[in-house]
């Protein structure tokens, strides 16, 4: 994970307090719901200069910092 | 009880007991206790647990159905029945191993009463967090627990209840867990004054107790994965069938009443009237279209958890609640004063649309839409369920 990416993440994770985000933290667990999930894909949308896909708009992308990671490399690595 | 056909007896029986003790249970917000007793003694309360282990195995189809005709009676008790078969589902689908098989058998009989205990002061029905810790030691969770509201909490045989995780970081990771009454101590903590759906007498209560740790429900902490395949999509179907349920039964009793005793107060040739009955009727079809659209989706669906079927199932749940809270509306228009506004009435309506009114608020359609207007944004090329 790029070491801005959890700062990234923080404002939408209302229960994330002061510890540090690691690539396992699930989302949902640190507060993650729908409607910050939307916020957050515009966010990272607008910040790697990616598109995400709807089919890739699941549970499982967004379960973990690391699976959202690996999943904002491979569109940057699509467009690149 | 075989199969959805065998329960057409016991569903008379417990129809007898709703109507006899109806209008006292609303006027006294009390739970409706003969009905209960009808469904403990026909063994209704196991229609959705499978044959196998003993009970009716009824699919949602028939949770459906026995929850339209209960509500046509008495809303109150339909909403008692369908909150009581959704727990049903969550112990059919989500228990496992030694307690699951001790557990189904005791369902199936079909005599014993689930209440769910999902309320907090803190979060309202936000379901998928929790304020409320419990410890575990040496196998067993030590309970303490504070609802605001729970259904039928002062008659039900067994409880489930969302907590904290007992190693919980955050207040996300919630458990359910499954506590028979003679394993708790209860206490209720207030009244039940509302506006409508009375009978179902929804008191604060405090819970406290120690059960074995097994008895959790699906995996520790994770909560979060039976509401969205089974928690939600069972409340919003039976929620909606109990509210079609109750509007379809007063525009019986109002059909009635026009083609029969009130036959001189109602002209068959006026166009306001033929108008009113129709659109009334119309939101009736409707809803039981979307109803059953919805049931058909969900069982159909490989993964509930998709966004369309999400969108679907909490939609259902809105115009449910909206459309059949507007029928009540303009059943009491259509007749009037005497017979939509005075309790004394036969017809019942003043009861029907204080019934109603709690529709939208019984998690709340707010919260709803701002789910789907999320779901929405996520599902670019609208892929309808």
């Amino acid at each position: 994970m790029d070491a801005a990416f959890p700062d990234l993440l923080k404002p939408f994770l209302k229960y994330a307090g002061t510890q540090p985000i690691t690539a396992e933290a699930s989302l949902n667990e640190l507060g993650l719901d729908s409607m910050r999930a939307i916020e957050l894909l515009f966010t990272i949308e607008d910040t790697y200069g990616v598109s995400m896909p709807d089919e890739l708009l699941t549970d499982s992308t967004f379960a973990t910092a690391g699976s959202l990671w690996n999943t904002i490399e491979s569109l940057r690595g699509r467009a690149a | 009880m075989s199969t959805a056909t065998g329960h057409e007896s016991a569903l008379e029986e417990v129809l007898a007991a709703a109507a006899a003790h109806a209008e006292q249970a609303d006027e006294a917000a009390e739970f409706p206790t003969a009905a209960l007793d009808a469904m403990r003694a026909t063994g209704l309360l196991g229609l959705l647990v499978p044959a196998e282990h003993g009970g009716g195995g009824g699919g949602l189809d028939d949770l459906v159905d026995v929850t339209l005709r209960l509500a046509r009676v008495d809303m109150s008790v339909a909403l008692i029945f369908a909150m009581h078969c959704q727990q049903v589902v969550v112990v059919v689908r989500h228990a496992e191993g030694p307690f699951a098989e001790r557990l189904l058998p005791e369902l199936g009989k079909g005599d014993v009463y689930l209440a769910s205990v999902t309320t907090e002061h803190g979060k309202g029905g936000h379901l998928l967090s929790s304020e409320s810790t419990v410890r575990q030691d040496a196998g067993t969770l030590t309970i303490d627990r504070d609802a605001p509201i729970v259904t039928g909490g002062q008659h039900a045989d067994a409880y489930l209840i969302t907590t904290l995780a007992p190693d919980a970081t955050s207040p996300a990771q919630v458990s359910l867990v499954y506590a028979r009454r003679d394993q708790l101590t209860l206490e209720v903590r207030g009244g039940w004054q509302p506006l409508g759906m009375r009978a179902t007498q929804s008191v604060p209560m405090r819970l406290t107790g120690r059960v074995p740790a097994d008895q959790v429900i699906g995996a520790s902490g994770k909560f979060r994965e039976i509401v969205a395949p089974t928690f939600g999509p069972l409340a919003h179907i039976g929620w909606s069938a109990a509210w079609l349920g109750a509007a379809t039964g007063a525009l019986s009793r109002i059909l009635h009443h026009i083609r029969d005793a009130g036959r001189g107060q109602f002209d068959p040739s006026s166009e306001l009237l033929l108008t009113r009955l129709a659109r009334i009727r119309g939101r009736l079809d409707l809803v039981n279209a979307l109803l059953r659209h919805t049931v058909a989706a969900v069982q159909g669906s490989p993964d509930v958890a998709d966004p369309s079927t999400q969108l679907l199932v909490n939609s259902l749940k809105v115009h449910a609640a909206e459309q059949c809270f507007a029928a009540a509306d303009e059943m009491v228009e259509l007749v009037g004063l005497r017979h939509g506004y005075l309790r004394s009435s036969p017809l019942y309506l003043e009861r029907v649309f204080r019934d109603l009114r709690s529709a939208s608020l019984n998690y709340a359609n707010d919260r709803l839409l701002l789910v789907n207007g999320a779901l929405t944004l996520r599902d670019r090329q609208v892929h309808l369920a």
